[in-house]
């Protein structure tokens, strides 16, 4: 279907194509992988993508790329003036190395780390009063690391807000810190720093924002899109890196399951439902194909029974084939439209930056998710028919339903004569019923009685 | 507006006249038992004795001797000796007084005094003497320090007061004490001889705004040669008389409008001209008074002509303004001059005018029957009003603009107005209404909030430009009102998401119950609105929701204020009464009731009779009522023994529910369809095809709830042809039952026919057990939370930040008046909710009260 229009197809994939809309919400230096990936697509012609590129980075410090863009649009050697700012650039560098020196020099101490303590103002006097630490002496880190940033020295500028953010007790600056943190880990890929960023800036938004709801929100929906850059990226980097095996069951500690939650949190939910639907499309790949691992299925159906409501109450708002899909399946329960919507969906999941890498394995979990509910519903299938609503062959059909059948144990027959399933729905007995209900209940009284005795 | 609705209020009006004719005929009866019982009663005396006739007559009089008295008293005596009588004994009494030093009754007696003497015609000289002697008296005893020390306190405080009135009574007869003074006893004498004309002037002059006396109206007709007087020069002197007398008694307000208005013709400077305007416009409003009168439609447009006037002289002088700060000029002699480049600022307000206007047009629209072409008439000076209303935004806005006036509130009010004047109307309307007014308003003038280019071409972006403007601007009820406006004027145009995602985002729903009544009926008529809304798009469960509140109550009327409910056994006092009258909507702003009462009534349709099938025999389920209102009239429905054809819009929601509930979806169409009040939607055609399409599915699934246990096997096909479905929409509902678990059935996809499943059905002991299962889990949840509560003060610091959090940031999401921001919590209040989802709601303190489930 997909091979037949293929014109069509890509066609689909630019009209969802999110990036316009997720640009206002990143920082100038994540938009610059994106405008990469743009390129590769085919969707910006070079040219196109180097004046993108050189209008990206205008006002960073990057002079050296700016101008190597520069030379590239106008075909020449000359450089204007305004943009000739590379000895500037070093200097400032070099000034504020220079000045943060001595307190770096200080943190490197193996003496003064040990009398750190947790209580910031108790450090700050300490400092102050045997090493003349002073707030200007800290506040030069802070703009050390921010002009290490713009130079796209961004390891380093990590390194220095943190320093920062050790010392300083400046809370605005703090916040400012810990955000360009967080831009710094994410743009260094260092994903495990930026899932403990992410926490502090949830805890920071949750906190001091507390009385300025716009700007919570604001704060919120930068956070959001943010966080789609470890959340994409981190498993693929550790498959990358250290498992070349995809389906290796040896993840390490899933951080997609955390910023699941983070997106499910009443908080952030409502975010993405008022400033920034489209994440939707985001969170629903992301609950599909999260249904790989078999540990935790009922934390799953619960993910997926939350995604549908969402989707659900949004669909008025927004909707692409992703959500389509979830849309037609879960709430149509239609079956030939779902299929339709998954090849369209594939499309969009290859054109798109964060999702292109899983789009196999969306399609896949799309699948299972079809089979499944398929098979909830039917007692007798025709193996044919239903290879035919997979897009796969008779004789593949019939392995993934073996494979179906083995995997989530469903109690069913393959009649090998008439080439049909056979799926056997056991009503569920009322004396199991009754008992699943006031299985807890003894516990749950006997922790409320001992709660009220307190 | 309506036919129906028409109908409807007539009917209630003939019934009602039937009964006044039944009454008064009543009354007649009366009157004429009355009658003829006293014509016995007299004929009875008459056969008595002459006597009795006379004691008839006089009434009550005791015997006879003393009729004969009284008679013999009015004859003999003249109504002026009487009088001269009764002046005597106050004077008796008054020396008297004198004599014990008693000035409290002294005081009581010469108040006497002076009433009877206001009465007679000419003035006693026993009078004249009295008052000399008290005055001499009086004088004496304020005097004397020693026995002003030893009154007691009432007494020192009447002879205050006597002392005051003594003196200015006195001044009035001055000549006449003089001459008393001067000869006591010839004076006394003289009087008896001659009946001296007194000299009345005087006297007029002190009492003229108190006497009532019919002579006293003639002589200020008789005045009325001081017309001739009217100059410009004198202007302020009648204007400051005429400012003076306001708000007394007797003052004739139509005298004064005359005058005014010829004072408007002599007055020729800006200043004259406000002036005498100002005064001229609220002495009209003066004119009517009381709560259920309302102003004379001649005066009311003579108003709004002098208003416009006013607001022309104040456009051509911008060296004028009119503010409520400004001081009171109280030089009469030389009008103020102002210096060139400085503002005169003169007091008043013109907003209040406008304020006035306006609410006395609606005033005069509740009163006016509206099927008869007065009410049309009437109807025809909104446009002006209107008008008057743009031209007062623009000349505010100006103030603001060019003088550094602030007028932030007042713009706030006339915006407010305009906006009232617009939420209700179609968009053509407003496009209409906004072109109309523009053309009478001089091209030169335009708006900056509003202005008249975008004005004229787009109603919605118009309504979104004035309400942002007051929520910018306003933070107290006139944001709430311009808010429900807004929303209403959506819901009208058929966007309801937007409608709907505005008014939960606003949370009003949590504080409606706290504002003053008009806003909480703007509020149910908006509720109302976004129902009918959900209802046009097909959203049947949305519609159900928003319409219950209101309309699940029975009290409809009351809360859209559209006419006073009588009830049964009301509690209502006149005044609350009088109240609500004032609150009724004038006609042209109703909803109507009869469609609203069918729309409730199909949706509840389309929603309980599958619901009614599910839950076939079982106890627990019976009890998730979904309409109540509608449960019972299907009830009611139900007892009849026959059931004739259908007559009004109930009857055949009734029926048709009840083909429904028998799967004859056909017949159940079609009665929806007969329903008349379709024709007053807008394309009523498409309404109908989708009620159609609404109760094919609906039937599809009440009747595989009512008859599943009569099958085992049910074939696709066959249902596709009864329900005359798409076999694909067949079997997206089917699975949609199977996979929600409503049927125990599976589908057999070679057969393509669904299997029910044997053996499901529980025996009465089975289903006793699992809601008794349920209970227990309900209450053991119920436990939890009150203890959650409970600790929630310690513990529950997460909780509490969620909380703030969610509640504020919604909050202020319709005050920015854009809808990228601020729909906190709005999850919870669409759609089915989880149980999870509830709980939310109940932590966080949004209670959805338009979309509660």
């Amino acid at each position: 279907m997909a091979e037949n229009n293929a014109e069509g197809a890509s066609q689909t994939a630019a009209s969802y194509d999110l990036i316009p809309k997720l640009l206002p919400h990143l920082d100038r230096h994540m938009i610059f992988p994106l405008l990469g990936f743009m390129g590769e697509q085919g969707k910006l012609t070079d040219q196109e993508l180097t004046q993108a590129r050189y209008d990206l980075l205008k006002n960073s410090n990057m002079t050296d790329f700016i101008c190597d863009l520069y030379k590239e649009i106008h075909g020449t050697d000359e450089i204007p003036e305004e943009l000739n700012k590379k000895q500037e650039v070093l200097d400032k560098l070099h000034n504020l190395g220079e000045r943060s020196e001595p307190v770096l020099d200080l943190l490197s101490d193996q003496e003064v780390l040990s009398n750190l303590r947790a209580d910031k103002l108790q450090n700050f006097q300490y400092l102050q009063d045997k090493h003349a630490v002073t707030v200007e002496m800290v506040n030069v880190l802070y703009d050390y690391g921010q002009h290490q940033y713009s130079c796209g020295n961004y390891v380093e500028a990590s390194d220095m807000l943190y320093r920062f953010r050790v010392l300083s007790t400046d809370n605005e600056k703090t916040t400012q810190a810990t955000w360009g943190k967080l831009a710094c880990d994410i743009l260094s890929a260092n994903w495990e720093g930026s899932m403990e960023e992410i926490t502090k800036v949830k805890d920071l938004i949750e906190q001091k924002l507390y009385n300025n709801p716009l700007g919570q929100l604001q704060a919120r929906t930068w956070l959001v899109h943010w966080t789609l850059f470890p959340f994409f990226n981190y498993t693929n980097y550790a498959d990358s890196k250290e498992f070349k095996d995809p389906k290796d069951p040896k993840e390490p500690k899933e951080p997609k399951d955390v910023l699941l939650e983070l997106f499910f949190s009443p908080a952030f939910i409502n975010t993405i439902q008022t400033s920034c639907p489209w994440i939707l499309r985001y969170l629903a790949a992301a609950v599909i194909t999260n249904r790989n691992r078999k540990n935790n299925s009922g934390q799953y159906q619960k993910q997926l029974k939350d995604l549908v409501r969402i989707v659900k109450q949004e669909l008025y708002e927004y909707h692409d084939p992703i959500t389509d899909f979830v849309t037609a399946l879960y709430i149509d329960f239609d079956f030939e439209e779902a299929q339709r919507k998954l090849s369209e969906a594939e499309e969009v999941l290859k054109s798109d930056f964060f999702l292109a890498s899983s789009a196999a394995s969306f399609v896949d979990s799309a699948r299972h998710l079809i089979s499944e509910s398929y098979c909830k519903i039917h007692q007798r299938i025709d193996i044919k028919d239903l290879a035919q609503r997979l897009n796969l062959t008779q004789d593949e059909g019939e392995k993934w339903i073996v494979n179906l059948i083995r995997d989530t144990r469903v109690d069913a027959k393959i009649d090998y004569k008439d080439g049909t399933v056979i799926m056997n729905h056991p009503p569920q007995s009322v004396y199991q019923q009754v008992i699943e209900k006031t299985k807890g209940g003894l516990f749950r009284t006997q922790v409320l009685t001992a709660a009220v005795s307190k | 507006m309506s036919r129906f609705f028409h109908g409807g209020l007539s009917d209630s009006d003939t019934s009602s006249s039937d009964e006044e004719l039944y009454s008064e005929e009543e009354e007649e009866e009366e009157a004429s038992a009355d009658e003829s019982g006293s014509e016995d009663e007299s004929d009875e005396a008459d056969a008595d004795d002459d006597d009795a006739g006379l004691k008839f007559l006089s009434r009550g009089g005791g015997g006879d001797d003393s009729s004969d008295e009284e008679e013999g008293k009015r004859i003999v005596k003249s109504a002026k000796d009487k009088r001269l009588e009764e002046i005597e004994s106050c004077i008796k009494l008054i020396e008297n007084g004198e004599k014990i030093n008693d000035w409290v009754v002294i005081s009581v007696e010469f108040d006497k005094l002076n009433k009877l003497i206001l009465k007679s015609p000419e003035i006693p000289k026993v009078y004249i003497k009295a008052v000399a002697d008290l005055e001499d008296f009086m004088n004496e005893t304020l005097k004397d320090k020693a026995t002003a020390k030893k009154m007691n306190a009432t007494n020192a405080r009447a002879l205050n007061t006597i002392k005051q009135r003594v003196k200015r009574n006195n001044r009035s007869y001055e000549p006449q004490i003089e001459a008393y003074r001067k000869d006591k006893e010839g004076f006394m004498v003289e009087e008896r001889e001659e009946a001296v004309p007194t000299p009345r002037a005087p006297r007029a002059e002190d009492s003229g705004l108190s006497l009532e006396d019919d002579d006293e109206g003639f002589s200020l007709v008789g005045r009325g040669g001081r017309t001739m007087v009217y100059t410009p020069e004198s202007i302020f002197k009648h204007l400051r008389v005429i400012i003076e007398a306001r708000g007394r008694k007797n003052t004739d307000k139509a005298e004064q409008i005359k005058v005014m208005e010829k004072l408007y013709e002599v007055a020729h400077t800006p200043y004259q001209r406000i002036k005498v305007l100002l005064a001229l416009i609220s002495t009209r409003f003066d004119l009517t008074t009381g709560a259920l009168s309302y102003m004379a439609t001649d005066q009311w447009k003579s108003a709004e002509t002098e208003f416009n006037t006013l607001l022309e002289v104040l456009e051509a002088n911008p060296d004028y303004v009119v503010v409520e700060t400004a001081e009171e000029w109280d030089d009469d002699e030389k009008p103020p001059q102002p210096a060139p480049s400085e503002i005169l600022k003169i007091p008043g307000s013109i907003v209040s005018f406008v304020d006035r206007l306006d609410d006395e047009l609606t005033r005069s629209l509740q009163h006016i029957d509206p099927h008869t072409t007065e009410y049309i008439d009437r109807l025809s000076d909104e446009g002006a009003l209107y008008t008057t209303i743009l031209r007062n935004q623009l000349y505010l806005e100006r103030l603001q603009r060019n003088q550094n006036i602030p007028t932030d509130e007042s713009l706030n009010r006339v915006i407010m107005r305009r906006l009232e004047h617009l939420y209700f109307k179609p968009e053509q309307v407003i496009v209409t209404v906004e072109e109309n007014a523009w053309k009478l308003i001089p091209a030169q003038l335009d708006s900056v909030i509003s202005p008249r280019t975008t004005a004229t071409t787009d109603a919605t972006n118009l309504l979104h430009t004035l309400a942002t403007y007051l929520y910018k601007h306003d933070a107290t009820v006139v944001r709430t009102r311009a808010m429900l406006c807004h929303i209403y004027h959506y819901a009208l145009h058929n966007q309801f998401y937007k409608a709907r995602d505005m008014l939960l985002m606003s949370h009003l729903q949590e504080n409606i119950h706290v504002a003053d009544v008009s806003t909480q009926i703007l509020y149910n008529r908006t509720l109302v609105q976004v129902g009918l809304c959900a209802f046009r798009a097909g959203l049947i469960y949305e519609a159900q929701t928003s319409l219950q509140e209101i309309c699940g109550t029975g009290r409809l009327k009351e809360l859209l204020a559209q006419g006073v409910q009588i009830q049964r056994y009301s509690q209502v006092t006149p005044e609350q009464e009088r109240l609500e009258r004032q609150r009724q909507l004038p006609f042209h702003q109703h909803i109507n009731l009869e469609l609203l009462e069918c729309a409730y009534l199909t949706c509840s349709m389309l929603l309980e009779i599958p619901a009614l099938a599910a839950s076939g025999s079982s106890p627990d389920m019976k009890k998730r009522v979904i309409s109540k209102t509608f449960r019972r009239m299907l009830e009611y429905h139900e007892r009849q023994i026959f059931t004739g054809p259908p007559e009004n819009t109930r009857d055949h929601v009734m029926q048709s529910a009840k083909a429904l509930a028998a799967g004859e979806w056909k017949r159940s169409s079609e009665l929806i369809h007969a329903i008349k009040i379709w024709d007053l939607l807008p394309e009523p055609q498409k309404i109908k095809e989708m009620l159609s399409e609404k109760i094919q599915e609906e039937g599809l699934r009440t009747y595989l709830f009512t008859y599943a246990p009569f099958y085992d096997t049910l074939s696709l096909e066959r249902l596709v042809e009864m329900f005359d479905l798409s076999e694909r929409k067949v079997s997206a509902l089917v699975s949609k039952m199977i996979a929600h678990e409503e049927i125990a059935a599976a589908l057999d996809q070679v057969n393509n026919a669904i299997i029910f499943r044997k053996g499901v059905e529980l025996s009465r002991l089975q289903t006793l057990a699992l809601t008794l299962s349920d209970k227990a889990s309900g209450l053991m949840e119920q436990n939890e939370r009150v203890l959650e509560q409970k600790t929630q003060g310690q513990g529950g610091f997460e909780g509490g930040q969620q909380r703030g959090g969610g509640g504020g940031r919604g909050g202020r999401g319709g005050q920015r008046g854009d809808h990228s921001g601020g729909r906190g919590g709005r999850g919870g209040h669409k759609g089915p909710r989880t149980q999870k989802n509830v709980q939310f709601n109940q932590q966080s303190g949004f209670h959805g009260g338009a979309m509660k489930t």
